[in-house]
């Protein structure tokens, strides 16, 4: 039989304010273990929580940044369970009101066509301690790291809306984005600031039943995200051919057998208003002065992209995708660069060597004026493109200003017509049997040629010049 | 008579705040352990919080010791302050230890413990005092109860720890009430409700020691007037119900991770909470949190009627003062020793009359020998509408001179 695969994700996402939920200890998990803790994330006898007004600010832009209508009020509930990583017994989390609601991303669908995938809700949460398995000596013992204790989530609950691997991963990716733009969240999937959990289940094509959900954890990446859903649909669909049924249960995705393995049945403890920690009212102001924080997304800002600076639809979406890089961008346009030059640049060259150096734009000394000036030597033909090349990484590396570096590193193009003859005389010379070949009608020649007269000029030969000379004299 | 060692658990021998001047110079005051004093024991009268020593000072106790107050020392208490079981705040007045004593008012623990010994006791409206630094079970309904012999001492408290805090967000966003000036005559026109179905459940005879009190209660100066509120049987299911899904919660902390009792050997986690859990609690505490634990899990929805039915019990009190200054109530049943209770029944039956100002967050005031007989006194407690401390305590003042002057006749 086949079937269709409904898909709902709940994802986890770390904000990055500066303090934990409840209380003023940093929020740094990654410190030295049970550094960043005090009286109120051990939850010592007589602490009292106080809700961090930044990780509320930053949990409600990133509802903001995906179109979810925040609650005029919401509040904390002690979600009952009991486990050593948790320091009270019970997890503070906005289960009866949640923050926000009523939320939407669209995503290109696999057929090319927009696609609107709904959210359910948004809700903040704390997270929980890091348990430590180890051995001492011949001695397994469990230890408990209290840094991540009370750091802020938001856990984003979508609908159901999801019908393939493919819908999931895109939603993801689409979600990543929306909410690095905030800045309020890092998102990576890897460090663990972005967690997913897959709930899927299967119907047969042509029915709007939901059947019994399995819940998927453990993937680090987006690709293991979808991978996963495949396995599961798979793995499912052979359970129905069997006639078993799907029992609801939690499932763990292991990256390295690329299967998913059960883990335990699904739990879900009682949930009971907290009453210590205040409830959260928002008034119209406050809500109105988040709003104002909140950037233009990427969406709109490709469209502006498209029709303020013409560039493609793939240009546009390429420039708007990360925030940093889209400012960046912008800037760069506005100092007179033709913006479709400084993106494909952005594109071809900026993007990967940051991706090989593991940095972002702000961690380099680089800045929109000096990349600006770079490709502006570059359009007055001072130098040539593979020169450029290696400036750019030079201004990755250090401040000094791309004249300087052209300068010093002798990276002026050669345009002397006498020079760059002398070098296409001793070519032509020492390779007679290309010639004949060019002149016998293999125009592919010419690229040999021209490649040995730029190495030997040092990659510093204007290329334009260079063919026409070789042009002249081969003709 | 008990000795200091059977009221104390921590004496304070401290000389530095003897010196100091202010309100309360010169006033012992003797706290619980389930309230924080830098550096004392805090285990609040239960081996699951074992050798605990307070980092910090509770927000009540600093300012207690801002304004001059000496801190005697911790007394001791019924496990986790559910019922008055082991109690010695009270005693340690009546032994002449303390002028003061603190106890955390759940169900009416100081009234009732303050009618068996002679002494005032006033529970403030909740959220006018902060709760930082109280090892609470019940956040919801707990208060702050203050004892003394003479009432001025608990209003010199009251003005002491009364108001906002910014370590307690939980505080509704109001103002406290202003203490600062209590002590003009009583006005003149005040009514004192009493509850038909109150008196219901009394006995004949209590009854009519009741109705001695109420007649002071005119002479002092009060109209009486039956009221009626049919639902009062429901605050102390209320109380149960909510009282003890709370206290679940907030006893799931003590697990043997980070302090307290830990048991000796467990072969994986889920044991060492269980005999953790199982060696740290008292039979009377684990009966309540077992209840708490049912409603929890697998009664969620009579926790969700309980916080509702509330709510109505809220409105409705509020409503009965539309027409009557105060509610006057007995504080206790006669022949009901709170301290003996054996059970979480029997715990309830001993406070059915002062656990609905804990459920609504009014302020109340126990008054000593209005209804004093041969078995013992029944006491009289006064309920004012929510923040309107000031005025119950001017009240208990003109009853207090009244009092006096019937003991010089």
């Amino acid at each position: 039989m086949k079937y269709e695969a409904v898909i709902g994700l709940e994802i986890h996402v770390q904000l990055n304010a500066a303090t934990k939920l409840f209380c003023d200890c940093p929020n740094r998990p990654g410190d030295e273990p049970n550094r960043n803790t005090c009286p109120v994330c051990l939850w010592l006898p007589g602490a009292l929580p106080k809700l961090s007004r930044e990780a509320l600010e930053k949990a409600t832009l990133a509802c903001l940044a995906l179109n979810c209508t925040i609650q005029p009020e919401s509040a904390f509930d002690q979600k009952v369970y009991y486990y050593p990583d948790l320091p009270k017994g019970f997890q503070l989390s906005q289960h009866h009101k949640p923050l926000a609601r009523n939320g939407w991303i669209d995503i290109i669908g696999e057929d090319g066509k927009q696609k609107r995938l709904r959210i359910h809700h948004i809700h903040m949460e704390e997270d929980v301690a890091k348990l430590v398995h180890e051995m001492e000596g011949r001695t397994p013992v469990s230890l408990v790291d209290f840094n991540r204790a009370g750091t802020p989530l938001i856990e984003i609950v979508s609908e159901p809306d999801m019908r393939s691997p493919y819908d999931a991963m895109e939603y993801v990716k689409a979600l990543r984005t929306q909410l690095r733009y905030t800045g309020s969240a890092d998102c990576s999937m890897e460090q663990g600031t972005l967690r997913v959990d897959a709930n899927i289940s299967l119907r047969p094509f042509g029915t709007d039943e939901l059947n019994t959900k399995v819940e998927v954890k453990n993937m680090n990446s987006i690709r293991n995200v979808g991978d996963a859903i495949a396995y599961e649909i798979v793995r499912q669909g052979e359970c129905l051919d069997r006639d078993e049924p799907i029992v609801l249960h939690t499932r763990l995705w292991d990256p390295e057998k690329r299967v998913t393995m059960p883990m335990r049945g699904k739990f879900s403890g009682p949930c009971v208003p907290d009453p210590s920690v205040a409830r959260i009212v928002v008034t119209d102001d406050w809500l109105k002065d988040i709003r104002r924080r909140l950037p233009e997304m990427p969406g709109r800002k490709a469209e502006r992209f498209s029709k303020e600076y013409g560039l493609t639809p793939e240009e546009a979406s390429n420039m708007s995708q990360e925030r940093e890089i889209s400012e960046f961008f912008e800037e760069v346009a506005r100092q007179g660069i033709p913006p479709r030059k400084a993106a494909s640049w952005i594109t071809t060259h900026l993007v990967p060597a940051l991706r090989d150096r593991d940095v972002t734009i702000t961690e380099t000394p680089l800045t929109s004026g000096r990349f600006a000036r770079l490709l502006a030597i570059l359009e007055t033909g001072v130098i040539n493109a593979h020169a450029a090349k290696e400036v750019l990484l030079q201004l990755l590396a250090s401040d000094r200003s791309p004249d300087e570096i052209v300068e010093k590193g002798k990276y002026r193009q050669v345009s002397d017509n006498s020079e760059l003859e002398a070098i296409v005389d001793k070519i032509l010379a020492d390779h007679p049997s290309d010639v004949d070949d060019f002149r016998g009608g293999n125009a592919k020649v010419m690229g040999f040629l021209m490649g040995l007269a730029m190495k030997a000029s040092g990659g510093k030969a204007n290329p334009r010049l260079l063919k026409e000379i070789f042009t002249k004299k081969l003709g | 008579m008990r000795t200091t060692a059977d009221i104390f658990t921590y004496k304070n021998t401290s000389q530095q705040e003897r010196a100091k001047g202010g309100p309360l110079a010169g006033k012992r005051v003797v706290i619980q352990p389930n309230m924080c004093a830098r550096g004392w024991l805090t285990d609040a009268g239960s081996r699951a919080l074992e050798g605990f020593i307070a980092l910090e000072d509770a927000t009540v106790v600093a300012r207690l010791r801002e304004a001059g107050a000496q801190l005697a020392g911790s007394a001791r208490m019924g496990e986790l302050g559910f019922g008055l079981k082991g109690d010695t705040g009270a005693q340690a007045i009546a032994a002449g230890e303390a002028d003061i004593a603190l106890i955390t008012d759940t169900m009416g623990e100081a009234r009732v413990a303050a009618a068996a010994h002679g002494l005032f006791a006033f529970k403030a409206s909740f959220g006018v005092i902060s709760r930082f630094g109280l090892v609470g079970l019940v956040p919801s309904i707990e208060s702050w109860g203050v004892l003394a012999r003479d009432l001025e001492d608990i209003i010199a408290v009251m003005r002491a720890v009364t108001g906002k805090d910014e370590n307690d967000p939980s505080m509704p966003d109001e103002e406290p009430p202003d203490l600062s000036n209590i002590g003009g005559p009583l006005m003149k026109g005040q009514t004192a409700g009493v509850i038909k179905e109150c008196l219901g459940g009394l006995s004949v005879e209590e009854v009519r020691l009741f109705q001695t009190g109420l007649e002071r209660l005119e002479q002092a100066g009060f109209t009486m007037q039956e009221v009626s509120f049919q639902d009062f049987g429901l605050f102390r299911v209320v109380h149960n119900v909510i009282g003890s899904v709370e206290a679940s919660s907030s006893a799931g902390k003590y697990d043997g991770v980070r302090y307290g009792h830990r048991a000796s050997s467990a072969k994986h986690w889920n044991e060492m909470y269980l005999n953790t859990r199982g060696e740290s609690f008292g039979t009377l505490i684990k009966e309540y949190l077992f209840q708490g634990a049912y409603f929890q899990f697998e009664n969620y929805r009579a926790f969700e009627n309980a916080c509702r039915i509330r709510g109505r019990l809220v409105r409705d009190t509020a409503d009965l003062f539309k027409n009557v200054s105060v509610l006057a109530f007995p504080t206790r049943r006669l022949g009901l020793n709170a301290a003996a209770a054996t059970s979480a029944r029997e715990v309830y039956d001993a406070f059915s009359l002062t656990l609905p100002a804990n459920i609504t967050g009014q302020p109340a005031l126990h008054v000593p020998s209005f209804a004093r007989g041969p078995e013992g006194d029944m006491g009289m407690q006064l309920a004012a509408p929510r923040l309107a401390d000031a005025g119950l305590l001017e009240i208990g003042k003109v009853l207090a001179s009244a009092m006096s002057g019937a003991e010089r006749k």
